[in-house]
């Protein structure tokens, strides 16, 4: 085989945003992908290109720059993704969650969100569907929604096209060590050279990065979603609960919720697909690689989105599915250079973020990768971040 | 009429021709075509257009159909009201 300029291991969505960002910038690339295409987290998830629930700071800003890119990315990879620019609501349910909403929402839009607050009368104006005793919601415009196994397909097309060479059901064996640079990928039995290699594995990053001694926090956190049958439009937007968002800044509201579904880490995540079904989600929960759906879950997830839209409960579940995502500590991705290594790259850990950050993390990743700078600084998502200063709370300060 | 045009998954209105071009764009798994085309992810589930569509990726392929993994199944497999999933009387 050919030696590309650089090796992607990983076809999820983040995998084939990196190759085509590559590829378009004229680099060789050679995709690598263990069974197919989108096969597991990026098949597995919601479609949301959502804003609101991106904490504040640079994870928001990232975002942001990642929402551009999707605006004109359906043209620009001439295929269609879905895209919609439908907005989002965040969905209060109680009085009790208004300050923390507030706080979250005013620094939301010093970062350049535009983000507002409504009553329960303007949320029930905007949505009929929504239950009398929703206390309120942000709204945010900016948010939209994408199918992501067309945005998987639309950039492993579109990278073909320019060029990058996509193989599916080629698992990656070895990374061969030349003194401080990966010399060869073995995959499929061959040994292929390589300029660079990016690992946009997710979860399974950390058992990649093990035999080389690279300790890496990524673990699975398992969401499970319903998916509805196909029914005429009910709602316009997006939705989340405020009860995730509440609870990371004020766990104290929690206290009232329901045990189980405080267990499982509930938090509602709706949408009305293109096809017209609903998908619903989703639990938070650390099972290991446990891939399957359980009753209590989907039972959880169903009380919580039929008490806030009260008319789902006369639809017809078709399917249930989990994917596992992968989380980090402080939720944000690995991206950059893994330290002690010339040539090799992380994009992985992007939790349940990968899909509205795919296409900023491409295009990061290839500036990175092809010239050593990048246009968004990516020191609080470097790779090293965990890995030192334990006494000082497990945060490597590379920032001065 | 075409053998191109004949729809093969019914919930999702996915043509036969279809489904060859996502065959032949690489979907070589029911799985990949499955995601793809939207074929078999409606309201039966592929209850109907399983088989067929594991008869044409064999064809295509120059494979057999008991050569082929069938897709998964996910529960609850039949149209549940989602009241009756929330434990209660739909």
């Amino acid at each position: 085989m050919k030696a590309p300029d650089v090796v992607v291991v990983g076809g999820g969505v983040i995998g084939t945003a990196v190759t085509y960002y590559l590829a378009k910038q004229g680099a060789d690339v050679l995709l690598l992908e263990r069974s197919e295409l989108g096969g597991e987290t990026s098949s597995a998830c919601d479609g949301f290109v959502i804003l609101q629930s991106k904490s504040p700071g640079v994870h928001l800003a990232l975002a942001l720059a990642s929402a551009e890119l999707y605006r004109n990315l359906a043209a620009e990879l001439d295929w269609d993704i879905e895209y919609k620019n439908c907005g989002g609501l965040i969905v209060i349910e109680r009085e009790e969650e208004m300050p923390a909403m507030r706080t979250f929402m005013s620094k939301q839009q010093a970062i350049g969100l535009d983000v507002r607050l409504l009553s329960g009368e303007e949320v029930r104006r905007l949505e009929p569907a929504l239950a009398p005793y929703i206390a309120g919601a942000t709204y945010s415009p900016q948010d939209s929604q994408v199918n992501p196994l067309q945005v998987v397909l639309g950039f492993a097309q579109a990278a073909a096209r320019l060029g990058a060479r996509v193989c599916q059901g080629m698992p990656l064996q070895t990374l061969r060590r030349t003194g401080a640079r990966v010399g060869a990928v073995v995959a499929g039995g061959e040994e292929i050279p390589a300029g660079a290699v990016v690992l946009c594995t997710g979860v399974f990053t950390p058992e990649i990065l093990a035999p080389l001694g690279v300790d890496l926090p990524i673990r699975p956190r398992r969401g499970q979603l319903v998916v509805t049958e196909p029914a005429p439009p009910m709602v316009r937007h997006i939705f989340l609960c405020a009860r995730y968002i509440a609870a990371k800044y004020h766990p104290e509201l929690l206290a009232a919720a329901e045990d189980e579904a405080l267990r499982l880490g509930v938090g509602l995540a709706l949408e009305q697909t293109e096809s017209g079904g609903f998908l619903i989600g989703s639990t938070r929960e650390f099972v290991g690689w446990d891939k399957r759906t359980t009753p209590g879950g989907i039972r959880e997830i169903v009380r919580h989105a039929t008490r806030i839209l009260p008319a789902l409960a006369q639809l017809n579940a078709i399917r249930t599915f989990a994917g596992l995502r992968p989380y980090t500590p402080d939720g944000l991705p690995f991206l950059g250079p893994v330290p002690g290594w010339e040539n090799l790259y992380l994009a992985a850990g992007h939790e349940g973020d990968g899909i509205a950050l795919a296409p900023i993390t491409g295009r990061l990743m290839a500036e990175l990768i092809l010239t050593g700078h990048t246009s968004f600084p990516l020191e609080d998502f470097a790779v090293e971040r965990f890995s030192c200063g334990k006494e000082q709370g497990g945060r490597l300060k590379v920032t001065p | 009429m075409n053998d191109d045009d004949v729809i093969i998954c019914r919930c999702e209105e996915i043509t036969k021709g279809e489904i060859r071009r996502a065959i032949q764009a690489g979907a070589t798994t029911f799985k990949a075509i499955k995601k793809f085309t939207r074929a078999g992810m409606g309201l039966c589930q592929g209850r109907t257009c399983r088989r067929l569509i594991l008869q044409i990726l064999a064809q295509e392929t120059g494979q057999t159909p008991g050569q082929l993994l069938p897709g998964s199944y996910r529960p609850p497999t039949r149209p549940v009201p989602l009241a009756a999933l929330k434990g209660e009387k739909p």
